[in-house]
């Protein structure tokens, strides 16, 4: 590590540079992008306004108080003001940065620590115990236990998060990671080999999504290698500030997947192929630069990936459906990936496509801000569910596992008929057996 | 420091949701756009009607603190930067539009209402409102009324002043008077909203306006032309007008700012090309067809390298967007961006660049040039690092060069982003002494006790 000098009020461990910082010439243009800044029209809760927070602490005007942490976690992560900034400020990742120092400065009483600590780095970096956890809440479901406890209402006694938490979980299935053979073999004459990130929530909570993202690459013509030693992508501890968790799952599944010898490595979740793609940047210190490069130039989402070789559509089935599509913010604005959902999805025979008013607008999921602050999330969601029922569409598309559970959960809640899909799921209805 | 007292006083007035005292609040209101300058504010009000901003005032007013109307701050001259420190009302949560009148091609909104929420309002019923800063994504209408915001349609259609009917206002006396009507002729005693059109929140605080509307030009024509050097592009402008053609938009970018520019938008913009133009003609298809081929025609006559017609409106759009950047994505390549605003009779544009292009050299600077090159407003931004205080120096004294040509040209040094605190020295030297005076009796007139906005345009 090299030797930094302490930037203001920041500690030297993992703290933000001044450039980055500087860099915003406070314009404003990130102001009407930022769904935070739309929903308290506080300065301080918007891009511009927390850049100019850090810049405070970096030039020793302001402690590393509790302010600056409420705003780092406030902020949603939703990368729509990076998109929106013509300085190429990261405001985001800014406020990723903020979450690591304040998890230096202002560190959690001890039973959340604790608490963090055991779901951060001991089940998410350990894909057996994570999948024997949520062994429980399928007996849970299986066995009408949570049909009980939903129609007793008893969960509207306790927290809000906890009610909503219950409620979002989708009907579980037996994780994939266990079911996905190391190898799945093309369907039609063979284009490629490609490597299958399993993100840690489409293995445990959407493990029929993933298993179709399979079967339509297989039958696009590509060999599937699902290694099963792969882990976390570290996005949940990069999110929660937990910076040294993320470089040591990074660094395994970088070994992990360049000893491999395939075209790409396809994810279907949006969070999980930013997080990969930011691991250039984040190993830069401690890895060797071509690897990085080449490990970036490898990390493809389904949407790019299946624009880039291009979509064999002869022989699709029709999907005769009104569909509209909701950007992830993972996608979209963290890695620019916008035309090709929407190609493909226009590329399945039968399919009308309603494009929604605001469709890269976070719904308020973004990681745990759904649970830690319910009101806003229900805000902010409330705003997208207003823009899918003005398409009258009959199919809400999305790519991302967070989205799709805050979606399916706030459709439900607001007692709106269309379902949320996967686009691999609606690629998968379109794919014939 | 605010006592306890006073707080209470104006929560009880305003509510408690509106009164913002916490230091990390207070930490980012003390800025606006322009670089260097910063002022934190002792209390922030955000009210949410005249009467609102009528009792904070009052309250103000008593205590004899400063006071700062602020709307987004997206402002270029530190206009509403607090210099005194005091009470800043945000006036954007008064955001209501209020009124769209299509009989008398009006529009009545709060202050605080987003330029472009208002064109896209007006937009829906057919009508037109054609200034465009820049920022209007951003920007509210009140505060382009109190800087008269240009914009890139300004060469025809006219700045935001151009367009004001009427104005609410809250004196700083504490009175609310409405100037100006929606009758196309006012000739009634002093034209009072003209004078406080551009009067950067020094003789009232503006909470309602009345603008004028104009049916939409049936369609529009966008292109591009690209040049060897920038003195042709300079050329290029005064042929064009010469040429009797008033095209809706000309604005130029120099290489350094088409570089970053297309670093940010990636829309295929030349990067070896020292400079372009980005034409749009609108109005009566024929028209459109006679002045774009008129403008083809001059181009050609002096020898633009490449001439590019924009496909469809999505591709206009975009062109127009990225210039839009310019500024923000400058700052990409330098820590700072220090920008004027100097404005000269269209015929001086072409030395206006050879000034620009000789001064940089003298002083060693590296500096992207942009603007609205039909109106001859340009944006000359030196590239710099706040923290290089050598290099600031010789930035300030490549723009006080700049502005003695300028002057001597009949120019102005701005030409639609204020004085505000950045360029009271600059106003002293294009007005003189005479013109200072008066504009201290009529700041006096309004505000004898000086509690609004002090310390902007002039010195004290």
């Amino acid at each position: 590590m090299k030797n930094i000098e302490k930037l203001g009020n920041f500690t030297v461990h993992d703290a933000p540079k001044y450039e980055d910082i500087l860099q915003c010439m406070r314009c404003g243009f990130c102001l009407p992008t930022c769904p935070t800044f739309s929903l308290t029209g506080r300065e301080r809760s918007s891009p511009r306004g927390r850049v100019a927070l850090a810049r405070a602490v970096s030039e020793g005007k302001l402690e590393f108080n509790q302010a600056m942490k409420e705003e780092a976690f406030f902020c949603l992560d939703c990368r729509a003001c990076t998109t929106a900034c013509p300085s190429g400020v990261q405001a985001g990742s800014l406020m990723e940065i903020c979450r690591a120092q304040a998890d230096q400065q202002q560190p959690l009483p001890k039973w959340q620590a604790g608490f963090r600590d055991f779901i951060l780095k001991k089940m998410l970096p350990n894909p057996d115990l994570l999948e024997t956890s949520m062994l429980p809440a399928r007996l849970y479901q299986k066995l009408g236990i949570q049909w009980l406890v939903r129609h007793s209402k008893l969960l509207k006694l306790g927290p809000k998060w906890i009610d909503k938490a219950e409620g979002m979980m989708p009907e579980l299935h037996q994780p994939l990671r266990q079911n996905l053979p190391h190898l799945s073999s093309a369907t039609s004459e063979k284009r490629g080999t490609v490597a299958f990130f399993l993100g840690c929530v489409m293995t445990l909570m959407y493990a029929e999504v993933s298993r179709q993202t399979v079967r339509v690459l297989n039958h696009q013509g590509f060999d599937v290698i699902t290694p099963k030693a792969q882990k976390c992508c570290g996005a949940p501890h990069m999110t929660e500030g937990d910076r040294e968790t993320t470089r040591q799952l990074a660094q395994h599944n970088l070994d992990l997947f360049l000893g491999l010898d395939v075209d790409a490595i396809v994810t279907d979740c949006a969070g999980c192929g930013a997080a990969l793609k930011e691991y250039e940047e984040l190993l830069e210190e401690q890895e060797d630069h071509q690897r990085l490069k080449k490990f970036h130039s490898k990390i493809k989402d389904i949407s790019e990936f299946l624009i880039e070789v291009g979509i064999h559509t002869e022989g699709l089935k029709p999907v005769n459906k009104f569909v509209t599509y909701h950007e992830p913010c993972h996608l979209c604005h963290a890695q620019g990936i916008s035309k090709q959902p929407r190609d493909l999805i226009k590329s399945i025979p039968g399919v009308e496509f309603r494009e929604m008013k605001e469709a890269n607008w976070c719904c308020g999921s973004a990681a745990t801000f759904s649970l830690k602050f319910t009101e806003a999330s229900q805000k902010i969601l409330d705003r997208k569910l207003d823009n899918v029922k003005n398409t009258e569409a009959e199919v809400l598309v999305t790519s991302n596992p967070g989205c799709h559970l805050q979606l399916d959960w706030g459709l439900r809640e607001a007692e709106m008929a269309q379902p949320v899909l996967h686009l691999s799921e609606l690629l998968g209805e379109a794919t014939p057996d | 420091m605010i006592s306890k007292a006073i707080i209470q006083q104006l929560i009880d007035k305003i509510g408690k949701e509106n009164v913002i005292t916490e230091a990390e609040d207070l930490l980012v209101l003390g800025y606006d756009a322009t670089p260097g300058l910063y002022h934190a504010p002792d209390v922030v009000v955000y009210p949410t009607s005249t009467e609102a901003v009528q009792d904070a005032l009052q309250i103000a007013r008593n205590e004899v603190l400063p006071i700062t109307p602020r709307g987004s701050g997206s402002g270029l001259s530190g206009g509403s930067i607090p210099a005194k420190g005091g009470m800043v009302f945000c006036l954007n949560r008064m955001d209501k539009i209020l009124q769209i009148d299509e009989e008398n091609l009006t529009v009545t909104a709060e202050a605080g209402v987003i330029t472009m929420d208002l064109a896209n309002a007006v937009a829906e019923k057919g009508l037109y409102y054609p200034p465009d800063p820049a920022s209007q994504k951003i920007s509210t209408i009140g505060g382009n009324v109190m800087e008269d915001a240009g914009g890139l349609r300004c060469l025809k259609y006219g700045v935001t002043g151009d367009y004001v009917m009427a104005l609410k206002c809250v004196l700083p006396d504490g009175s609310i008077i409405t100037t100006g009507g929606k009758s196309v002729k006012d000739v009634a005693g002093y034209s009072f909203k003209d004078l406080l059109i551009s009067s950067e929140g020094t003789l009232a605080i503006i909470t309602e306006v009345t603008m004028r509307l104009i049916p939409p030009p049936q369609t529009q024509q966008t292109m591009l032309a690209y040049f060897d050097d920038i003195k042709t592009a300079g050329k290029a402008v005064s042929e064009i007008i010469a040429a009797k053609i008033i095209p809706s938009t000309m604005e130029i970018m120099d290489k350094t700012t088409i570089n970053c520019v297309e670093d940010y938008s990636k829309i295929g913009l030349p990067r070896d090309t020292a400079a372009l133009l980005l034409i749009e003609v609108d109005g009566h298809p024929a028209v459109v067809a006679e002045e774009s081929a008129g403008v083809q025609k001059v181009l050609k006559q002096v020898k633009a390298t490449e001439i590019h017609i924009a496909a469809n409106d999505e591709e206009a759009l975009e062109l127009a967007t990225a210039r839009r950047m310019a500024l923000s994505a400058m700052a990409r390549v330098s820590p700072s961006t220090l920008m004027e605003d100097a404005t000269v009779p269209r015929s001086y544009m072409a030395q206006t660049f050879a000034e620009i292009e000789r001064l940089a050299t003298k002083y060693d600077l590296t500096v992207g040039t942009f603007g609205h090159a039909g109106d001859g407003n340009l944006h000359p931004t030196v590239l710099c690092d706040e923290r290089d205080a050598d290099q600031m120096k010789r930035a300030h004294a490549f723009f006080d060069d700049l502005y003695t040509k300028v002057l001597e040209w009949g120019g102005t040094v701005s030409g639609e982003h204020g004085i505000g605190i950045a360029k009271k020295d600059y106003l002293a030297r294009q007005v003189g002494p005479g013109g200072v005076a008066v504009m201290k009796r009529i700041k006096n007139a309004f505000d004898p006790d000086g509690i609004l906005n002090p310390g902007k345009i002039f010195f004290d």
